[in-house]
């Protein structure tokens, strides 16, 4: 029909219900709202899983305001001075910007030139820098690790390289990784040990090693890893360990000086007191290449040696020393063996000895005032009880 | 299930999506869950944001997810998705001809030739866009809706409900201007349905304009179709299904296939392009004022230098905001940083950033200040007119140590008001409030005699520039409340290089390494 | 009942036309909206900006000046001082001394001359460069063959009137010189790696094509640095909020030692301004030292300026120093190979 017929006339009409729907249009109809349940899905789970440093700062960011700031005190002139606020007079001080470590006073000289190296870069898959790498030396290790600084410097630590990465595809998970490198492998053996989780799992890829926590800790060569993860999730940790490995295969490794070091027990030892003594330790032409110590023993010190030869030769010192002690008026016994080690007591102007030796070691208290306690320590440790 | 069936369970479940994002923009409930995803749907946002500012920024790439089916089905979104079409749909059913008689329905959903006021509309936002001024803001329905709902709706609901949406009760400044323009356009439902997507919406044009290449389309069959005109009864989008359906127009709402008595309307799959008048119709002459008008926009906008050197002092931004020529380029007034800030210190400008800048957010510190931790705004912010920072950047703590943080402005003593400068009485909380370490407000101690001769120390409060981020804190606590003995204003904001203060902001550290060393 | 296939009256469909669409139609109605969409999903990708940046601490990048310094001579005078009552004649001579321009310009040699035209004021206040020194300066500029000299400054108070009232408009006219104003257009982001000055807006244009570069400043008092020579000339060529050097005004007017080095810079010590700087005001600020000095070594040739010519004490202008200390040039001015002569 090509001209519109007048509209037809309106009033009681009922009111029309479609019946016949389509199987299409149902189906199509149905999919559109069960899409609408997906999209209500995904974004109720939007919600539950989110970033929680979008509502608060990041705790490890506060690590840049750890150090102080100089020059810029709460009340200046004053007669009474806050506790703890620095009295300065009306002239204009230097100022120094909010968050800043400074080197020293304000006026000092160019601040201390700043430790430099290679930046610490990881080639892994699913991992990003979070920032440069940071470098510290002896002078300013303090104003990265604050108060554990004494302990390293104790150590003789020469260095600090460390950065930290992000893990992909996570919420705020990162890792830390910290290099110290200290001057040889037996201090930096020393550091690791002071540290050391007594019930942490042995590392596979390091025999210096341990996983503890939420970290891996190692010592390779010179240096003492520290590989620390954000948090337990596996993928941080998978990452952490695999960071950890790469360290241990890139760095290289060095014992110099170590077998000695590693037989000393860590048990009640004062790690201050380890001490290297090439040769004549003690006195004696035989001891060479000699780890000592001081122990903290059922409320005494004693001292405590090892040294690391060849079975024969280290059986030949034993027997030596066995025949010096008897000299000079020295009550020397020879005691039963011990867990397959040969050990003599001697006695000396009042000073006990309690000296073993087993395969390839020899060791003992050489300087203790109570002779049972010596025996007691020594045989402990042959024993195993004292680690 | 039918078709029109679906379309009511999107419509309330979309409606409702859109209600529990503007309850839950607020830092005890906002977790995870996205938000501004309506804005960020939005392709008139997009579009336009990628004319004056050549990004897409972030999440506004979603808008291709709503472009999909707009090109195979036509304008869905206007009935299916947008909640402020849901709403004026729904109004217009519960407030408009519902029990009039058929034939006043029928006669009001023809179409009309002002409806394509919609089109010049747009063409003059995006002219004005071209030159460099975002202004879909004003008009666009997800940013209308938003506006209102956080400027107007939520602030009045609180007020006869007491803290069923804030803790203590919000004000924006304006808010009656844009309380009135919402009645007004959902009034204007009883007058003509749609109203506002029919006539006025832009992000109804824009959809109209890629419409016409859908795939699929409402059809008549002129072998079943009687001529009654019913299927005009309950046509939203004035599309004419009674004749050529004007595809850009047709809202597919499917009222129509459910309203023809001779079952002559489906929604088909290419149908003759005889029986559809394909592009939306604009008189030539119209499009070409609003061209015009779109293009003097932004020149008579900018050439009152209000964004340029005569900027007011009062124009501070939140922050992570970008410099205000950008800011300019990207805020869509939609108002979602004010919604989520927890002080209520986000105002709507008014003439503060000149014409440009009605309904921007800048601070007033009397309301409220910028609480130090947070970055709420730019979390919500779709555009990216406020960059979505981290705390740490903001503060300039962590990773971001050596760039320092963000500065909002700058806080000036006013000497004559201050307590402890001219009325002999001790004070300084702003010093107490204020939030960074070493404090940006550090005081000298004086002792002289009062006027009732007796002696006095206290200790007068002063500003470090170099340490102030403008948060406003101590404005804000001030006991001179009508207008405070310290005041922030924008100098001194590290958005900016023309408006630094001291030469150490943003990228030219070397001057902190200067303060090391003697000058 | 058949009926031909045909259109209905204008705007009606017809009835009978065919229900379907042939397989053209097909292909190029499918074809228009997947080009339309994958044309979006492009584009939307090209433009995708999916991480956020903080504004105002984004790194800039900017142009590096090229050095415009001749290789150091070790034959030729460095330094050369004139003294003569007549500008043209002692400007002659003091060049004269250094061996003429010819050692310093080469025919065809694109020349900027960078005056300090800071403030609208008459030349008899010496706030500016004089007029007749720039013009002794570029003619002989131009009788050593140059191709085009610019004559450039970004002053304080508002270029065109600083040109014009000082003269020097009236020179660049006279000798055909190119005279470039500070438009918006003309300044580019430089990059320096100063001690304080690192980013900052540079008046590029003139040395876009330029290959020689000679300062011709004025000898002033400065309230703040205690004088304003050749080095602290250069300030003119930057742009932006410079009211903000003031805070660092010793470092960075030593900064701009390193950010410039000129083929050759002349002090104009015929009329100095010895007090009141560096905008002056009264003649009674101004004593006429009728002396001229030309260099290579603009920290020298300020130094004999500050002792010479304004005769104050050397060891408080900072920036000197500052200069010498950095390496950017040699305060003690005898050391160098230098000239004194008679116009």
């Amino acid at each position: 029909m090509a001209a519109p017929a007048a509209p037809p006339p309106t009033g009681n009409r009922k009111t029309f219900r479609r019946t016949k729907v389509s199987t299409t249009e149902r189906a199509v109809s149905l999919a559109t709202v069960v899409l609408l349940g997906v999209i209500g899905g995904v974004i109720w789970w939007k919600g539950r899983h989110f970033d929680p440093n979008r509502f608060a700062l990041r705790t490890d960011a506060l690590k840049s305001t750890a150090a102080e700031v100089k020059g810029k005190s709460g009340t200046v002139g004053g007669t009474d001075a806050g506790p703890g606020e620095t009295r300065a007079s009306l002239k204009t001080v230097p100022a120094a910007a909010a968050g800043e470590a400074e080197p020293g006073e304000g006026s000092a000289a160019a601040p201390a030139p700043a430790a430099k190296g290679e930046p610490l870069d990881l080639k892994l898959d699913g991992l990003k820098p979070m920032g440069d790498t940071e470098f510290y030396n002896a002078d300013n290790l303090f104003e990265k690790i604050d108060g554990r600084a004494p302990a390293y410097l104790n150590f003789n630590v020469q260095g600090l390289r460390c950065r930290s990465f992000t893990v992909a595809g996570t919420a705020g998970s990162f890792v830390d990784v910290y290099e110290y490198r200290f001057d040889t492998p037996v201090n930096a053996f020393g550091m690791f040990s002071t540290e050391r989780d007594p019930k942490g799992e042995t590392l596979a890829f390091a025999p210096d090693g341990y996983a503890s926590g939420m970290g891996f800790f190692f010592r390779q060569g010179p240096r003492y890893i520290q590989v620390m993860a954000s948090d337990q999730n596996a993928k941080t940790m998978e990452l952490a360990k695999a960071i950890a490995e790469d360290r241990a295969k890139a760095l290289p490794a060095d014992d110099a000086g170590l077998d000695a070091r590693r037989r000393l027990p860590v048990t009640g030892l004062d790690p201050a007191s380890v001490q290297f003594v090439q040769e004549n330790a003690q006195g004696q032409a035989f001891l060479k290449n000699v780890f000592q110590a001081s122990y903290d023993f059922a409320g005494k010190k004693l001292p405590f040696f090892v040294m690391v030869a060849p079975a024969a030769d280290s059986a030949a010192a034993w027997k030596s020393y066995f025949d010096f002690a008897g000299q000079f008026g020295g009550k020397v016994t020879a005691l039963p063996d011990m867990n397959g080690a040969k050990v003599f007591a001697a006695q000396n102007f009042g000073s006990w000895k309690v000296i073993y030796q087993r395969d390839g070691e020899l060791g003992g208290v050489f300087d203790a005032a109570d002779g049972d306690q010596a025996r007691e320590f020594v045989k402990k440790y042959l024993e195993g009880q004292i680690k | 299930m039918k078709a029109r069936t679906a379309r009511r369970i999107a419509q309330v479940f979309f409606f409702t999506l859109f209600l529990f994002f503007v309850v839950i923009t607020d830092l005890r409930y906002l977790k995870g869950y996205p938000v501004s995803w309506f804005l960020e749907l939005d392709p008139l946002v997009a579009f336009a944001t990628a004319i004056t500012t050549h990004t897409i920024y972030m999440g506004l790439l979603w808008s291709l997810l709503l472009i999909l089916p707009t090109l195979l089905f036509g304008r869905v979104f206007c009935n299916w998705i947008c909640p402020y079409g849901i709403l004026h749909h729904f109004t217009g059913w519960l407030l408009g001809k519902r029990r009039a008689e058929e034939r006043e329905r029928i006669e009001s959903n023809r179409y009309k030739k002002l409806y394509s006021l919609k089109y010049v509309i747009l063409i003059a936002m995006i002219a004005a866009a071209i030159c460099g001024s975002l202004q879909i803001g004003w008009l666009d329905p997800i940013c209308l809706f938003h506006r209102s709902m956080t400027v107007a709706i939520l602030p009045i609901l609180n007020m006869f409900f007491p803290s069923s949406f804030y803790v203590r009760q919000y004000f924006h400044v304006g808010a009656w201007i844009v309380g009135f323009l919402l009645l007004f356009l959902v009034g204007m439902n009883v007058v003509i349905p749609r109203f506002f997507c029919r006539v006025l919406c832009p992000l109804g044009a824009f959809l109209g304009t890629l419409a016409p290449v859908a795939l699929w389309r409402i059809d008549r069959d002129p072998h079943k179709c009687v001529d009654c005109d019913l299927c005009l009864k309950s046509c939203e989008g004035a599309s004419d299904p009674h004749t050529q359906l004007r595809k850009s127009e047709c809202f597919v709402c499917f009222n129509c296939i459910e309203d023809c008595p001779e079952d002559a309307i489906s929604f088909k799959f290419m149908p003759q392009l005889q029986r559809e008048i394909t592009a939306p119709v604009v008189p030539a002459r119209r499009a070409f004022l609003g061209t015009l008008v779109g293009l003097t926009f932004y020149a008579f906008g900018r050439a009152s230098g209000a964004s340029d050197r005569n900027y007011d002092k009062k124009v501070i931004r939140p922050p992570g905001s970008v410099e205000e020529k950008d800011f300019l380029d990207r805020c869509i007034k939609c108002d979602q940083c004010l919604r989520v800030c927890p002080t209520n210190v986000l105002q709507p400008a008014l003439m503060e950033s000149g014409l440009e800048g009605i309904w921007t957010p800048i601070l007033n510190m009397k309301i409220g200040y910028c609480e130090l931790n947070c970055t709420l705004c730019g979390q919500v912010c779709p555009t990216g007119a406020i960059q979505r920072i981290s705390i740490e950047e903001k503060t300039g703590t962590g990773t971001f140590v050596k760039e320092g943080p963000i500065r909002l402005g700058t806080a000036f003593f006013d000497h004559g008001r201050c307590l402890p400068w001219s009325m002999e009485t001790p004070c300084v909380v702003c010093e107490e409030v204020c939030p960074v370490s070493p404090k940006a407000i550090y005081s000298r101690e004086v002792t002289f005699t009062k006027r009732d001769g007796n002696p006095i120390t206290l200790r007068q409060p002063y500003v470090d520039p170099a340490l102030c981020i403008g948060c406003g804190i101590c404005e804000h606590e001030c006991p001179v409340t009508d207008e405070a003995a310290i005041r922030v204003t924008a100098v001194g904001e590290t958005r900016s290089r023309d408006r630094r203060l001291l030469m150490d902001g943003g990228v030219t550290s070397a001057p902190r390494t200067l303060e090391n060393q003697k000058r | 009942m058949s009926r031909e296939p045909h259109q209905g009256a204008a705007g009606q469909p017809d009835p009978a036309a065919k229900d379907g669409i042939n397989r053209r139609e097909f292909l190029i109605r499918a074809g228009a909206t997947g080009a339309l969409l994958a044309g979006a999903a492009a584009g939307g990708y090209a433009l995708w900006q999916p991480k956020h940046f903080v504004p105002g601490f984004q790194p800039e990048k900017g142009l590096q000046l090229p050095s415009y310094a001749l290789a150091p001579n070790k034959l030729l005078p460095s330094l050369a001082i004139a003294h003569g009552t007549d500008h043209d004649k002692t400007i002659r001579a003091a060049i004269g001394a250094l061996g003429g321009m010819d050692r310093f310009i080469k025919k065809g040699d694109v020349v900027m001359l960078k005056p300090n035209v800071a403030f609208d004021t008459p030349p008899p206040l010496a706030a500016t460069t004089h007029p007749e020194t720039l013009r002794a300066v570029a003619k002989l500029v131009l009788e050593a063959g140059a191709a085009r000299v610019y004559i450039a400054d970004n002053p304080i108070n508002s270029p065109t009137g600083c040109f014009w009232k000082s003269g020097l408009k009236q020179v660049a006219d006279d000798l055909n010189l190119d005279l470039m104003y500070p438009e918006s257009g003309s300044f580019s982001p430089l990059e320096l790696n100063g001690e304080v000055l690192r980013n900052w807006t540079f008046f590029h244009e003139p040395f876009k094509k330029a290959t020689k570069v000679i300062g011709v400043a004025p000898c002033k008092d400065h309230n703040l640095c205690h004088s304003s020579m050749t080095m602290k000339n250069w300030y003119g060529l930057l742009g932006g909020r410079r009211s903000q050097f003031h805070q660092y005004i010793h470092s960075i007017v030593s900064d701009f030692a390193l950010m410039m080095k000129p083929t050759l810079v002349v002090l104009d010590g015929m009329n100095v301004l010895m007090k009141n700087g560096p905008t002056g005001g009264r003649l009674s600020d101004v004593k006429p030292m009728n002396t001229v000095v030309a260099g290579t070594d603009m920290v020298a040739v300020d130094s004999y300026g500050y002792t010479h010519l304004m005769e104050r004490d050397i060891a408080e202008l900072t920036y000197i120093h500052k200069a010498h200390e950095r390496g950017l040039g040699n305060k003690n001015w005898q050391d160098l190979i230098y000239k004194e002569v008679q116009a």
